[in-house]
């Protein structure tokens, strides 16, 4: 890189520092706290601009002088406040020789805040002093001799006290004091530590030098980082440079506001519906088995009407229905046909039963409702509903879904319409141009189609599942006209679209998975 | 809907009659072909010729197995019905099974055939053991409607009896075990007997077939016995027996079995069953019988429900070919059901065959062409509207489980036994963990929260759904409502931040609301507040209380706010 270039990426900090070095005439080092002094940095900035520099090449280090400094740790700020071990020693062994107590080690362990090593340190130093004397039993005797470790120890506290000073500002037996009694590996319960401080000195490097020059050169025009409403006010800007970045580097992420991308997928099919003309219908999460199952003509020994298929409610455990009359109707079309022209199921309808409170199992729970209230002929409707199974969870079965249905009623609604209908779905939802349709079973319809598309990405696929609700439903519901029922499959769709290919990762708990799918369909 | 597996040299065999000679049929030639029965092909072992097929119709018991599917497109390929001479009343039964009284309290029911000639191949025996067990389990309703034994008719002296026991008397070696029981020990220890033995809980006495040297054959519905009931590879004279709770179920049955042995070769002899009070087949029942369901549809019926002209003629041919007797009227067509089916109740169902019969693909769509007006909901709208300026205020949404456990949303958030903590619970439990409805949305946020520590932050999340809300004075005792969550989390996060938030939303919503401090076991107590529009709640808004993060294992503050917006759009 060539100087200028160098100049153009300098960061303000750096230019402060080279501009305050070359500023000092003749040229000489300078010691980094004097640097903070003269530039007016905080010792972080400075630290920060001079590793910078460093790197770059424009100064050098021209010595590095290492000096051992002293300063009190917590014990000796508490030694400081308090006593020393080896001064509590000391008064506890003259206070016993004055009163004529004997005087144990082990005494002397046992006192609050002493413990055994501090107690075997000082009391070794104090018989070496010849201050005391251990007698038979393990018994302390002073020797009235006064201690120059006790002595001394004293004003070097209160001298270290508060900042830390030089090693070397000490005399030789001082210094000697301060080695025993300070901090070093395996020994952390001392007053002291010595530290080294590591004062370096800079001076400018021959391309610093030349920066500098380039720097003068280039006049008094200042540069900034970043563009500021004051700049902006006084005009000043013109008088500024604008330190250029590196624009190559990768971009910070961003939290991002962001739907869902299943529910997104879910929206398009809901704008789908609507552009197709369908009304939203809406149901409840907790059904009667009657309008889950008993108006749909499943009758009530229907397997899949099993305790391990479907979710019934604790408590309540059944509906308290108002009107029971429709509840009549649908029950005698199941045991013998009502007014349909059908021969039911031919078993006797337990009225209790449909009144039993699940969890809603099938979207057609909501078009049965619909169904019941006095619908718009013509007609169209969809619901996007909640349902639940009592299924075994895994890759492909989850316990809560949605599922995409609904109705289209009218008297122009037949088995060609049907297939109309479905037409229509496989290219506005697919955008497949292939369908085939084939025969299916639906307890609720007759004749029932399943409808394969081949999607542009996927292949053949089950794309929905539809037929012309049975008599047995409408009729007794109080709809005469023809009725569709129909149901789209989407999840597989959903799962590609999202690039997953487990179920639950369709309600998945993971934020980052959530935050990165893109949901492209 | 069963799953059978059918073997395709068998399967090709029985296409073609049993006097043709062999040919290979193509996979895709099956497929196809499965269409007429509304049957998927689910998989195929080219090296042992198994194909494994879905059987969709649940109406349908005599396409559960291979020799009714070939049945179906072997009369649609030659064009002409499948005769069976022993329905026919011309065939005397020649053997009886008598029914002592006291059945009817406990298994009224039992309808037989013997069949001879047809010497039972390896994959002959798979497919009636296949298609025993999938009438019984499934269309008898695990066998207690319907159950079916098959036994070497040479070992059986006629007459043979039906009637009741007690458990303790009556011994014979049951199939699958070695030695002789009590019917009351294969209760107890036998497979069969524990699997199916609730079938006959509380009766006292129970059901035995026995012959006229008093050797019993089976103990119905639970075993076969093994000395009589075992049949074996080579077997060339079989004995089929159908017991159950539903006369028209159980001659159905058999008739399905005794057709499927006829399509292999043999020749069915009728049993007369004599019963020692009137059923509604009569006291004197010969079994295998044609139930002749029929019916006079008016062809204009099925033109409009099909949407096409088709002309008698058509609707006829095309019944005919799918097995329908058809005898054409002036403008109607009289159909009786093939013996082997019963499911006509309506017109429709016969609509669905002459479809099918055709081909869905001769049928052309047409686009339904009223005109009708689209549009949502206006609790979507309003749903929609907030989760667009939830997203503008930067928070990203989520879609949770409805169903969970009742620690998430209420244990973890500590209003066990309070007001907030009432939920729609799960009576047949499978796990705890799917066991009640959600009764707000904060939960289903904390879920994610806890399990994305390591995603950036700060983390702001919203989910709006359905939630179900205990309400004794609703009619199914709870309300399904509408809720808006939202979260805030990161090292900062303040009561302030979700504020504004709120503030925001009600702005754009146009809703003029307060806040009135409420004490709420999962709120920080100060800070937390209740949403009021109108003096009435709406939701409530504050910084979760620590206890509730620590039991949700979060490290991190977080504020939130559950908004029900249902409750939000009602006029007041």
């Amino acid at each position: 890189m060539d100087i200028s270039s160098i100049i153009d990426s300098l960061h303000p900090l750096e230019i402060k520092v080279l501009m305050t070095m070359g500023a000092r005439q003749p040229a000489a080092a300078f010691k980094s706290e004097d640097l903070a002094v003269a530039a007016e940095l905080e010792p972080s900035q400075l630290s920060m601009a001079v590793e910078w520099l460093l790197a770059k090449g424009l100064i050098e280090i021209q010595s590095e002088i290492v000096t051992p400094v002293v300063s009190l740790t917590k014990i000796g700020e508490e030694y400081h406040q308090a006593a020393a071990p080896i001064e509590r020693i000391l008064a506890a062994a003259r206070d016993a020789a004055g009163t004529g107590k004997r005087l144990t080690i082990g005494d002397l362990q046992t006192q609050p805040g002493l413990d055994p090593s501090d107690v075997s340190k000082a009391v070794g130093r104090l018989k070496k002093e010849g201050v005391l004397l251990i007698i038979q039993g393990g018994c302390i005797e002073t020797t009235g001799r006064s201690s120059p470790t006790a002595d001394a120890l004293r004003p070097l506290l209160e001298e270290v006290h508060g900042s830390s000073r030089e090693l070397t500002s000490f005399s030789p037996e001082r210094q000697q004091l301060i080695e025993d009694y300070s901090v070093k590996r395996g020994n952390a319960k001392e007053p002291f530590r010595v530290d080294e401080r590591v004062t370096r000195s800079f001076v400018l490097s021959p391309s610093g030098a030349s920066a500098v020059e380039q720097l003068m050169n280039q006049g008094l025009v200042e540069e900034v980082s970043q563009l500021s409403p004051e700049l902006l006010k006084d005009g000043s800007w013109r008088q500024k440079r604008f330190r250029k970045y590196t624009i190559s580097l990768r971009a910070p992420r961003v939290g991002t506001g962001k739907k869902h991308p299943y529910r997104e997928f879910l929206d398009t099919v809901k704008a789908k519906l609507v552009s197709m003309g369908f009304q939203e219908m809406r149901g409840a999460l907790v059904e009667t088995e009657f309008w889950n199952m008993d108006a749909l003509f499943m009758p009530q020994f229907h397997p899949a009407r099993d305790i391990h298929d479907v979710y019934f409610v604790k408590q309540p455990t059944h509906a308290a229905m108002a009107d029971e009359s429709i509840l009549s109707k649908v029950g005698q079309v199941h045991e013998h046909g009502g007014k349909t022209g059908s021969s039911g199921w031919g078993y006797a309808f337990d009225l209790q039963r449909a009144k039993r409170l699940v969890l809603r199992s099938q979207g057609t729970a909501v078009s049965a409702r619909t169904l019941a209230a006095s619908p718009n002929i013509p007609g169209k409707y969809f619901s996007i509903a909640r349902c639940f199974r009592y299924d075994q969870v895994d890759a492909t079965h989850a316990t809560d879904f949605f599922q995409v249905e609904g109705i289209v009623l009218g008297e122009d609604i037949n088995f060609r319409t049907l297939l109309g209908l479905l037409n229509l779905f496989a290219h506005e939802v697919a955008q497949a141009k292939e369908v085939k349709f084939l025969p299916a079973y639906f307890p609720f319809t007759e004749p029932s189609v399943e409808l394969h598309v081949r999607h542009p990405r996927l292949g053949w696929m089950e794309l929905g599942g539809a037929g012309l609700f049975r008599p047995e439903v409408t009729v007794p519901l109080g709809v005469t006209a023809p009725v569709i029922a129909w149901g789209l499959g989407l999840d597989r769709m959903a799962m590609v679209a999202l690039g997953i290919h487990d179920i639950r990762e369709l309600f998945t708990d993971n934020l980052e998975l959530i935050r990165t799918t893109r949901g492209l369909f | 809907m069963p799953t059978i597996t059918i073997f395709k040299d068998d399967f090709e065999s029985l296409l073609k009659g049993t006097r043709t000679t062999h040919r290979t049929v193509s996979i895709e030639q099956v497929e196809e072909w499965l269409m007429l029965v509304k049957g998927e092909l689910k998989g195929h072992n080219p090296d042992t010729g198994e194909l494994r097929i879905e059987l969709q119709d649940s109406n349908r018991p005599d396409l559960w197995c291979c020799e009714g599917i070939a049945r179906q497109i072997r009369i649609k390929q030659q064009g002409k019905i499948a005769q069976y001479p022993f329905l026919t009343g011309k065939t005397k039964p020649k053997a009886t099974i008598v029914v002592k009284p006291g059945m009817e309290q406990v298994r009224p029911y039992v309808a037989a055939c013997a069949a001879r000639g047809y010497q039972v191949t390896s994959q002959g025996l798979a497919q009636l053991i296949q298609t025993q067990e999938k009438l019984a389990e499934i269309f008898g309703h695990k066998r207690k409607t319907v159950s079916i034994g098959i036994y070497q008719l040479s070992k059986i002296t006629f007459p043979v009896t039906y009637e009741l026991v007690q458990p303790g008397e009556a011994r014979f070696t049951p199939l699958g075990m070695e030695t002789v029981m009590t019917l009351a020990e294969m209760l107890m220890v036998h497979p069969k007997g524990l699997e199916y033995g609730g079938i006959l809980a509380g009766a006292s006495r129970v059901p035995i077939l026995r012959d006229a040297a008093n050797q019993p054959l089976s103990f119905p519905p639970i075993i076969n016995s093994r000395e009589v009931g075992e049949v074996q590879v080579g077997d060339d004279q079989l004995f089929v027996e159908v017991t159950g709770t539903d006369l028209p179920m159980v001659v159905l049955t058999l008739n399905i079995f005794a057709a499927n042995l006829a399509d292999r070769g043999a020749t069915i002899e009728p049993i007369l069953v004599e019963y020692s009070t009137r059923t509604s087949l009569g006291k004197r029942v010969t079994t295998p019988q044609d139930l002749k369901r029929s019916k006079t549809i008016p062809i204009h019926t099925i033109e409009q429900a099909l949407g096409q002209e088709l002309g008698i003629k058509v609707v006829q041919q095309a019944l005919e070919v799918y097995g329908y007797e058809v005898s054409a009227g002036k403008g109607s067509v009289r159909v009786k059901l093939p013996p082997y089916r019963q499911d006509l109740m309506h017109t429709m169902d016969v609509v669905e065959d002459v479809a099918m019969s055709r081909g869905y693909a001769e049928f052309t769509p047409v686009m339904p062409a009223q005109f009708t007006v689209g549009g949502l909901s206006r609790i979507e709208q309003v749903s929609d509207r907030a989760r667009e300026l939830m997203v503008g205020l930067g928070f990203q949404e989520i879609i949770s489980n409805i169903l969970g456990s009742p620690e998430q949303y209420s244990g973890h958030m500590r209003i066990d036994e309070t007001e907030w903590g009432q939920m729609v619970k799960v009576d047949n439990v499978m796990t705890l963990n799917f066991s009640c409805l959600r009764q707000w949305i904060l939960p289903s946020l904390l879920r994610i929260e806890a399990a994305s520590s390591r995603a950036f932050y700060p983390h702001r999340l919203f989910e709006a759904g359905d939630v179900a809300i205990p309400d004794a004075t609703h009619e199914s005792g709870s309300r399904t409502e509408t809720v808006l969550g939202a979260v805030i989390a990161h090292a900062a996060a303040h009561f302030s931040e979700i504020h504004s938030c709120l503030d925001t939303l009600f702005y754009y919503l146009g809703k003029e609301y307060r806040l009135e401090p409420v004490p709420h076991p999962s709120f920080l107590e100060g800070r937390a507040g209740r949403i009021l529009i109108a003096d009435k709640p709406v939701g409530i808004i504050g910084e979760i209380h620590p206890e509730v993060l620590e039991r949700w294992q979060i490290t991190m503050p977080v504020v939130a706010f559950d908004l029900n917006l249902s409750q939000l759009i009602i006029e007041r």
